[in-house]
């Protein structure tokens, strides 16, 4: 059984956030809300500076906290590694947004799908994509479940330029990113937590 | 409002069309169910970009769906203007809006068209640019050019018959980047530039120095960031050129004696030496020890440097002129304007010249090529200055030293179109200097008809940021007619053009402004009428602009059903044309514009709809096979550019080195204004680029002791209106550079400024307002202003943080490049803790 993860090259992105960008418009979150995002760190005092852009998103992690602690077995591992919520068993207890070491969940708040971008107003796209969602519940990244079930990559991966996400089986030694992993030494994030996570880092 | 037209349910389809979220037009593919629009995604079958789009590609969705989108012809009902007024606009009939421009418009016209302004910005569609000249106006009441390139296009036009120039993705190894976002985040294609830098940098291992003041994205990915004053990279490069000609004496001697003018010999007076009778230019065989023809089959060697005397008259080659003239140009000189280390221009100049392997060769498809890989890349940032050609021509002129013009691995030029390098003999076995690209040659006249005084910049582009001034004080210049209309397309005079304090005044004066747009803007909000165009995911147009690698055109066209009740800009300026008494005129205009053949031409007399001039446009570029039709059904012609077409497409002819170009057109500049008896200054028309001790912006009074530089280079902000996109709204909330003025952390300090304090920042030419944002990755001495922060349209996304930075930015002659007609984009400023 494959187990999807995610390779992303440091050294490739240029902190464009078009996968940001890419996100809100597959998952159509509403405002304030990202599956994904580009962090940026800026080390050390000029003219020594380094700045970095680290993309983050749900790691997907083998042995995943949120999983764990999760009380009406809304969130749960597919098969395949995706780590998911069931949003009609989910209570919006928050467990797993505490119990996340990444902080990449978080409570779609009551009102939050009445918003709009455009203030109290939904466009139509928003109509489309908010029927998905429901409110009182933990969102987060779900490595586009839906475009992987159909044999395509996660939005992010589709569209970034760089070409700096990859995405594939982590099972499979000759898939890009265990290749990739192997090749340039692959990091998990945080591997102090030991939760496994399905999403790499190489420099 | 008109309601808003429903969209025919249609399934879930994916509509195959072209990006116009910035200029560039990568293919996009566009998913619509049941009649809406959910996803863009990149095109993968399109070479441009490759399946991929940037940031500002997906936010095209968010654009479409605006609310606040004109959805009708609408008429000003509130008479008072002013920012933040209200317009209480009005629907009313397209035939009652159209009538009411025509009608204005069509008096002006026959009283003096000169009174109307025209803003034109819409990127794309280039071919309306010239809307004006079919009108009888030649005033350009827009920054198109002056934010990107007076000093940058008809430079590269006068070098190498180029638009825009970029390093060799493919072959270079040592990649200097300065002020500019090309394979990072602007300029020429980004999703598909971001790919082919990754590559070099990541697949190839090409090393990156990046020269900017501020930590662009491209600095953070660089091996090395320079932190550089702003306005003074020539002052850098020619630091460098002094180690590349006095230290290490190392060049490609062999690509400059083959392919410049390098060995041309210059009399006293810097003009070419020419042979008495055949009038030819003259070299020196260093074989043969004399003078010769610069045909003339005998000649051994080109002698590029040394001192002659011939027939009585000293004479030098263009080369030794170089040289001589930089020899005070050291980098300890250098660094003192630059505030770059002498060492770092050693080094860096050191490591240019080994990258470049002068002497190597590469066979590509048969063809053997010298082989440079080693160049330097810049864009506005580097060149947006009131001396720009200088700092342009200094860059090209490192370039040239390691022979790398137009060689794999090198600098290339690119044209603005599809086979648009314009390729042609000059005199003197030269190539002939193509400064007029994107629009012809406005003949002198004095005083001049058009309010940028284009007249006087021959070898220039509109410097717009003169309108104003020339308006409010017609007499300077003798200008004998007042403006009373404008015409504002897909522009915003007021918040992209210099001087804000009299571009208000203006607006204030105008007394009728009609505006073509799809959403209000600073500038539309003053609008008697706004006439309302489709969005580019309901219209159709050919895109292609300056390709760096790939060429061709890609078709745009309508993904859904227009929304509300539009037209097409395009429909709507023939509307007016005819209404106005033009079309005829308008159409000629066409015919050269979108390059129709004789056969496809547009008739006197007729209006021909937007699609009919675009299957003239496809048929007249590509053949009777390649219609209109054929574009929706294949959606584009896009190649890679052949190696012929892109390494020296110029060989046999030379191009300038030693630019002899620019004091003939001082001359006849000269001679000009002397039959007209008036003064013009020519001192900026150097063969040679020097750095001037007297550089107006580094002259600011020392009491403005920062200096202020504006940036749009970051991917998500490229190119245009921006932050009244939700999603580039909330994304730009959460990024620290675009959340307020950037200061270093220790000039904030010194200065008692912490993040979040409300600052004054005050130039001599005006003062805004800010949020402190103190950063560690912005040289001590310059503030930076992202485009992010600087408006204040009633648009209700937009934040309305209006440090507008351009109100910094001084409007006058005396900040404006002479040769180029280049606006200062920097500034001096002081700034307080309010």
């Amino acid at each position: 059984m494959a187990r999807y993860g995610m390779v992303i090259d440091l050294k490739r992105c240029v902190g464009c956030n078009a996968c940001t960008v890419a996100c809100k418009a597959e998952n159509g979150t509403p405002p304030g809300i990202f599956f994904t995002k580009v962090l940026e760190q800026v080390a050390g005092q000029y003219p020594i500076v380094k700045k970095k852009y680290v993309p983050v998103l749900c790691n997907h992690c083998l042995n995943a906290p949120c999983v764990r602690v999760c009380p009406s077995g809304a969130t749960h591992k597919r098969e395949d590694g995706i780590v998911l919520v069931d949003y009609n068993k989910c209570i919006g207890c928050k467990a797993c947004v505490v119990a996340c070491p990444y902080k990449n969940r978080e409570l779609m708040p009551e009102g939050k799908l009445k918003e709009g971008h455009f203030k109290g107003y939904l466009t139509p796209f928003e109509q489309v994509k908010y029927k998905k969602f429901q409110e009182g519940v933990v969102v987060k990244c779900t490595f586009c479940s839906e475009r992987v079930d159909q044999g395509l990559e996660p939005s992010c991966v589709n569209t970034c330029p760089a070409e700096a996400r990859v995405f594939g089986d982590l099972h499979d030694p000759e898939s890009k990113v265990s290749r990739l992993i192997r090749q340039r030494g692959g990091i998990q994030p945080m591997s102090e937590a030991n939760t496994d996570p399905s999403v790499y880092y190489i420099e | 409002m008109a309601k808003a037209a429903t969209s025919p349910a249609t399934g879930d389809r994916w509509v195959r069309s072209a990006c116009k979220m910035c200029l560039h037009g990568c293919g996009i593919r566009v998913r619509v169910q049941d009649g809406v629009i959910v996803k863009i995604e990149g095109d993968p079958d399109n070479l441009n970009n490759r399946g991929k789009i940037c940031p500002k590609g997906h936010t095209g969705i968010m654009r479409h769906y605006d609310p606040n989108r004109i959805k009708s012809p609408v008429r000003r009902t509130n008479p008072n203007r002013g920012p933040g007024v209200d317009p209480g606009w009005e629907p009313i009939s397209w035939d009652e809006a159209l009538d009411i421009v025509g009608k204005r418009l069509k008096k002006i016209r026959q009283e003096d068209p000169r009174k109307l302004l025209v803003a034109i910005n819409d990127f794309q569609r280039i071919h309306l640019w010239g809307w004006g000249a079919a009108f009888g106006t030649g005033h350009y009441f827009t920054t198109t050019g002056q934010f990107c390139g007076a000093a940058y296009h008809p430079i590269n036009g006068i070098i190498d018959g180029s638009f825009a120039s970029v390093n060799d993705y493919e072959y270079c190894n040592y990649w200097i980047q300065m002020g500019g976002g090309d394979g990072f985040s602007s300029h020429l294609h980004v999703a598909g530039s971001i790919k082919r830098m990754a590559d070099a940098r990541v697949d190839r291992g090409m090393k990156l120095v990046a020269v900017d003041p501020r930590m662009a994205s491209y600095c953070a990915k660089a091996d090395e960031w320079i932190p550089i004053l702003p306005g003074t990279d020539r002052a850098f490069i020619l630091g460098m050129v002094y180690v590349i000609l006095y230290e290490l004496n190392r060049y490609d001697a062999e690509f400059l004696k083959k392919h410049t003018n390098g060995p041309y010999l210059i009399a006293p007076d810097g003009r070419l030496f020419r042979h008495p009778e055949s009038k030819k230019p003259m070299v020196w065989d260093g074989v043969d020890n004399r003078a010769k023809e610069y045909d003339d089959p005998t000649i051994k060697d080109f002698t590029l440097e040394g001192y002659y005397k011939v027939n009585g008259t000293e004479v030098r080659p263009g080369f030794q002129v170089i040289k001589d003239t930089l020899k005070d140009h050291t980098p300890e000189k250098m660094s003192k304007v630059c505030d770059v280390p002498a060492e770092t221009m050693r080094r860096i100049a050191r490591e240019f010249v080994e990258a470049a392997r002068i002497g190597s060769t590469v066979m590509i498809e048969g063809k053997q090529y010298p082989y440079r890989p080693a160049a330097i890349n810049f864009y506005r940032g580097a060149i947006g200055h009131c001396e720009g050609t200088h700092d342009h021509a200094a860059i090209k002129l490192m370039n040239m030293l390691v022979g790398n013009i137009d060689v794999p691995g090198g600098h290339l030029g690119v044209g603005l179109d599809h086979r648009l390098l314009l390729i042609e003999p000059g005199p003197d076995g030269m190539l002939k200097p193509q400064p007029h690209i994107l629009h012809p040659m406005v003949p002198f006249t004095c005083p001049p008809n058009t309010l940028q005084m284009m007249e006087f910049f021959p070898i220039g582009l509109d410097p717009a940021h003169l309108v104003a001034h020339n308006i409010l004080n017609p007499d300077e210049w003798g200008f004998d007619f007042k403006p009373e209309a404008a015409l504002i397309y897909h522009a915003n005079p007021l918040k992209n053009i210099n001087g804000y304090d009299k571009v208000l005044e203006v607006f204030k004066m105008l007394d009728f402004i009609v505006a073509i747009d799809i959403l209000p803007n600073e500038s539309t909000e003053w609008a008697d009428v706004i006439l309302p165009d489709h969005s580019y995911l309901e219209s159709y147009m050919m895109t292609l602009c300056e390709p760096p690698v790939i060429t061709g055109h890609t078709l745009r066209q309508p993904v859904v059903e227009p929304m509300y009740d539009t037209r097409d800009a395009h429909d709507i300026l023939t509307e007016i044309s005819e209404r106005c008494g033009c079309l005829d005129e308008f159409n000629g205009l066409l015919n050269f514009t979108m390059f129709l053949k004789p056969e496809h031409h547009l008739k006197p007399g007729r209006k021909y709809t937007v699609l009919e001039c675009l299957d003239r446009m496809a048929k007249s570029i590509y053949g009777p096979g390649q219609d209109l039709k054929w574009f929706m059904k294949n959606n584009n012609a896009v190649r890679h550019i052949k190696p012929g077409e892109m390494y020296l497409p110029w060989e046999g002819m030379r191009i300038s080195l030693y630019h002899e170009y620019f004091l003939q057109v001082a001359d006849d500049l000269e001679e000009k204004f002397r039959a007209a008896g008036k003064e013009w200054d020519t001192s900026s028309y150097l063969p040679v680029p020097t750095w001037n001790d007297n550089h107006p912006l580094h002259r600011l009074p020392r009491e403005y002791d920062l200096y202020a530089i504006n940036f749009k280079a970051e991917a998500v902000l490229n190119h245009h209106e921006n932050t009244t996109i939700p999603w580039v709204n909330e994304l730009v909330s959460n990024i620290p550079i675009h959340k307020g003025v950037l200061i270093n952390t220790r000039t904030a300090r010194e200065k008692g400024i912490k993040t979040g304090d409300r600052i004054s920042i005050e130039s001599p030419f005006g003062r805004v307002e800010g949020i402190a944002r103190v950063i560690e990755e912005i040289h001590p001495r310059v503030i930076g202003i992202s485009n992010a922060i600087t408006r204040w349209t009633m648009h209700p996304v937009e934040r309305k943080m209006n440090t507008h930075f351009n109100r910094l930015l001084p409007a006058s002659l005396e900040f404006t490049d002479r040769v180029s007609g280049h606006q200062e984009t920097a500034v001096k400023v002081r700034i307080s803790k309010i």
